[in-house]
C-alpha cells in the first residue's frame, strides 16, 4: 500500500468519523492523496466536473426524486393507503399486511428515509397503535422492515447508482428487482401472519367488499407508474433517463388533474426540495468519481482479484463473503456510500468469476437496504424512533423476526440467480 | 444582515428549483421533438450544463448542514462538548482544504476556455459557450463552501454545535402537532 493511499484513507476515515459530510470528506481525502502523490490537486475538480457533465444516466436521480416528492405532496399516498386497508385489512394481522402492501405499491422512492418514514410510516404506525391493537414496538418494527422493499421495486435510485458504477443495464436492473421485491413482501407478510396468530392480535373492522372497486379505481392510476417506466425503457420509446422524466410528468398529471391535490406553491416547494436532495446525493456521487479514479490509479480491484484468484475462490463463496461484508458495513454506513464507494471495488472480480452483474446488483441493493434496519445503526430505526417517540429498545426487540426472514430471502436470491434473472431474460437480457 | 441572508437563500432556492424544473421540461421537450419534429442536439448538452449547475449551486447555497449525507454514529454518541470540538475540526479542515485547491482548480477551469460547447449557444450573442463558463460554478462552490464553514466555525465557537437531523425532525413534528392542537382549540 503506497503512502499516498494511506494518507487518503487516514484523512477519509478521520473526517468522516467526526461527522464531516461524506462527499466533502472524500473530496478532501482525495486532495490529500493528490498532494502527497505530487499530482495536480485540480484533478479532483476535473474528475467531478467531467463525470457529471458526461453521465446523463445520473439525471434519472433528480427526476425520480421529483416524481416521489410530487406523489407525497399530492396526497396520493393517502389514497393508496385506503386501497390497501380495503384490500388486505380484513385478514389476521391486517394492518401489518396493509403496511407491506403499501410499501410494495408505493415503492417509497424519495431517496430520503427520513421523508418516507415521517410520511406514510407515521400514519400507518398511528393506525396500528390506536386502541392498543398492536404493541407499538411491533408497529414500528414492521414499518421499518417493509420500508426496505421500496428501492428494490422500480423506480429505484440505488439501482441507478449501481448502474453508474457497474455499467450494468439500468432497464435489466429495474426488471430484475420486481420479483425479489415481491418475495420480500411475501416473506414479511408470512412472518406478520404467523406472529399475529401466535400473539393473537385484534382483528380489523373489515371494509365492505362493495367499496373495494371504488377504492381500487381511485388507486389504480398511481399503480401504473412502474409499468409506464418499464414500457418506456423496454419498448424503446424513451431512454432510461427520459423514462424518469416521463414518470415525473405522469405523477404531476395525476396530482394535478386526476386527484387535484397539488397547488402551485406546493409544486414550487417540490422542485426546491428535490434540488436540495439531488445536490446532497450529488456531492457523494461526485466524491465517488474521484475515488474511482484513485482506485484505478492504485490498481486496487486488480489487487483484490489477484488475492481472491490466488485462493481459487468459488463464485458462491465470493458472493457469500461480499454479502456478509456489506451486511456488516450496512450496520454502520449509509446505502448510498456503500453502493458508490465499496461496491466498485468488487465489480472486476465479479466479472472475472463470471458472476452476472445484474444479479450482483440486485443482491447489493437488497443487502444495503436490509442494512438500513440492522441494529445498532439502522437509519430507519432512528427515524421512526424520532418521529413517533417509540423507544428504540422496543423497536429493536421486535425487529429480529423480520430481519431473519429478509436475510433468508437474500440468501435464496444469492443461491438462485435464475430467479432474479428470469424476468430480464424473458424480455431479452443476454446474461 | 439576518434579513439579507434570508432573502438571499430564498433567491438561491428559487434559482436551484428553477434549474431543476428546466431540466425536467427540456427532457419532455426532447421526447416531443423526437417524435413529432426533428430531434434536437442541443437538449442533452443544455441538460448536462444545468445538471452541473444544479449540483454545485445547490451545494453552495441551498443544501443545509442537516441535509448532507453523513456517517454520524460516532458524532451522535459523544457528549455535546466533544461534538463541538469535532464540528470545529471538520469546519476548519474544510476551509483549509477548499482554499488549498482553489487556485490550481481555477487554473484548470480557466484553461477549459479553449473547449467550447458543441451545440448550445449563448442566446444573446449567438456564440458557443466556452466550458470555462460552464465549469466556473465549481469555483463559486469552492469559495462558498469555504466561506460557509468559516462562518460555521465561528458560530460553533460561540453557540455550540449545530442541531442534528433527528433533533430538527423531532422539533418540526412537535411544532406541527402544536399548530394542529392550536387549530383544534380555536374551533
Amino acid at each position: 500500500m503506497s503512502f499516498e493511499l494511506i494518507s487518503l484513507l487516514v484523512t477519509l476515515f478521520f473526517l468522516a468519523a467526526i461527522g464531516t459530510p461524506i462527499g466533502y470528506s472524500i473530496l478532501l481525502a482525495s486532495v490529500a492523496y493528490l498532494g502527497v502523490a505530487g499530482l495536480d490537486v485540480a484533478l479532483a475538480g476535473e474528475k467531478i466536473l467531467q463525470g457529471f457533465y458526461r453521465s446523463t444516466i445520473l439525471l434519472a436521480v433528480p427526476l425520480f426524486i421529483v416524481a416521489a416528492n410530487i406523489m407525497n405532496a399530492g396526497s396520493i399516498t393517502d389514497r393508496l393507503l385506503n386501497f390497501c386497508v380495503a384490500a388486505v385489512g380484513r385478514f389476521k394481522g391486517g394492518l401489518g399486511h396493509v403496511n407491506v402492501v403499501a410499501s410494495l405499491i408505493f415503492s417509497g422512492m424519495s431517496g430520503s428515509a427520513v421523508a418516507d418514514a415521517a410520511g406514510i410510516g407515521k400514519i400507518i404506525i398511528e393506525m396500528m397503535t390506536k386502541g392498543d391493537r398492536y404493541p407499538r414496538g411491533y408497529a414500528a418494527a414492521i414499518t421499518a422492515a417493509t420500508a426496505t422493499i421500496g428501492p428494490i421495486i422500480p423506480p429505484s435510485i440505488p439501482m441507478v447508482l449501481y448502474a453508474l458504477v457497474s455499467k450494468a443495464s439500468i432497464g435489466s436492473l429495474f426488471l430484475a428487482g420486481i420479483l425479489p421485491g415481491l418475495i420480500m413482501g411475501a416473506v414479511l407478510m408470512a412472518m406478520n401472519g404467523y406472529l399475529a396468530c401466535k400473539r393473537n392480535f385484534a382483528l380489523e373492522e373489515p371494509v365492505p367488499l362493495r367499496e373495494l372497486p371504488k377504492k381500487t379505481a381511485n388507486a389504480f392510476p398511481a399503480l401504473l407508474m412502474p409499468v409506464i417506466l418499464l414500457y418506456g425503457i423496454y419498448g424503446g420509446v424513451t431512454t432510461p433517463t427520459e423514462a424518469a422524466a416521463v414518470a415525473a410528468f405522469y405523477a404531476l398529471m395525476l396530482a394535478l388533474i386526476f386527484y387535484r391535490a397539488i397547488s402551485l406553491g406546493k409544486l414550487y416547494q417540490v422542485f426546491v426540495d428535490s434540488a436540495r436532495s439531488s445536490a446532497s446525493v450529488g456531492i457523494v456521487i461526485g466524491g465517488a468519481f474521484i475515488l474511482n479514479f484513485i482506485v484505478i490509479q492504485e490498481q486496487i480491484p486488480q489487487a483484490i482479484s489477484a488475492m481472491l484468484g490466488g485462493a481459487e475462490i468459488h463464485p458462491i463463496t465470493f458472493l457469500i463473503l461480499v454479502n456478509i461484508l456489506i451486511l456488516v458495513l450496512g450496520c454502520v454506513l449509509d446505502a448510498t456510500t456503500i453502493i458508490l464507494v465499496i461496491v466498485p471495488l468488487f465489480i472486476p472480480t465479479c466479472e472475472a468469476l463470471g458472476i452476472d452483474l445484474v444479479h450482483f446488483g440486485v443482491l447489493v441493493v437488497v443487502n444495503s437496504m436490509i442494512g438500513l434496519i440492522t441494529p445498532p445503526y439502522g437509519i430507519l430505526l432512528f427515524v421512526i424512533n424520532a418521529v413517533t417517540d417509540i423507544p428504540l429498545r422496543e423497536i429493536i426487540s421486535e425487529i429480529w423476526g423480520f430481519l431473519a426472514v429478509l436475510i433468508a430471502a437474500l440468501v435464496a436470491m444469492m443461491l438462485l440467480p435464475d430467479m432474479i434473472l428470469w424476468l430480464p431474460r424473458l424480455l431479452g437480457y443476454q446474461g | 444582515m439576518e434579513k439579507a441572508f434570508k432573502w438571499f437563500s430564498r433567491l438561491a432556492e428559487m434559482i436551484a428549483g428553477g434549474m431543476l424544473a428546466a431540466i425536467f421540461l427540456i427532457f419532455l421537450l426532447q421526447i416531443v421533438l423526437r417524435y413529432l419534429f426533428t430531434p434536437a442536439g442541443w437538449t442533452l448538452e443544455l441538460i448536462g450544463i444545468l445538471w452541473v449547475w444544479v449540483i454545485f449551486f445547490a451545494c453552495a447555497f441551498v443544501v443545509r448542514e442537516q441535509d448532507q449525507v453523513k456517517f454520524d454514529i460516532i458524532y451522535l454518541s459523544v457528549s455535546k462538548r466533544t461534538r463541538k470540538i469535532f464540528a470545529m475540526i471538520s469546519a476548519a479542515a474544510l476551509v483549509i482544504g477548499m482554499l488549498y485547491t482553489l487556485l490550481p482548480t481555477w487554473d484548470y477551469i480557466d484553461w477549459m476556455k479553449i473547449r467550447k460547447t458543441a451545440t448550445v449557444r449563448n442566446p444573446f450573442t449567438g456564440a458557443k459557450i466556452p466550458l470555462r463558463d460552464v465549469f466556473s460554478i465549481y469555483a463559486v462552490f469552492i469559495v462558498a463552501v469555504a466561506a460557509r464553514y468559516a462562518w460555521m466555525f465561528v458560530d460553533i465557537l460561540r453557540h455550540g454545535p449545530p442541531k442534528t437531523e433527528l433533533e430538527l425532525a423531532v422539533e418540526a413534528i412537535h411544532e406541527a402537532e402544536e399548530e394542529r392542537a392550536e387549530e383544534g382549540s380555536d374551533k
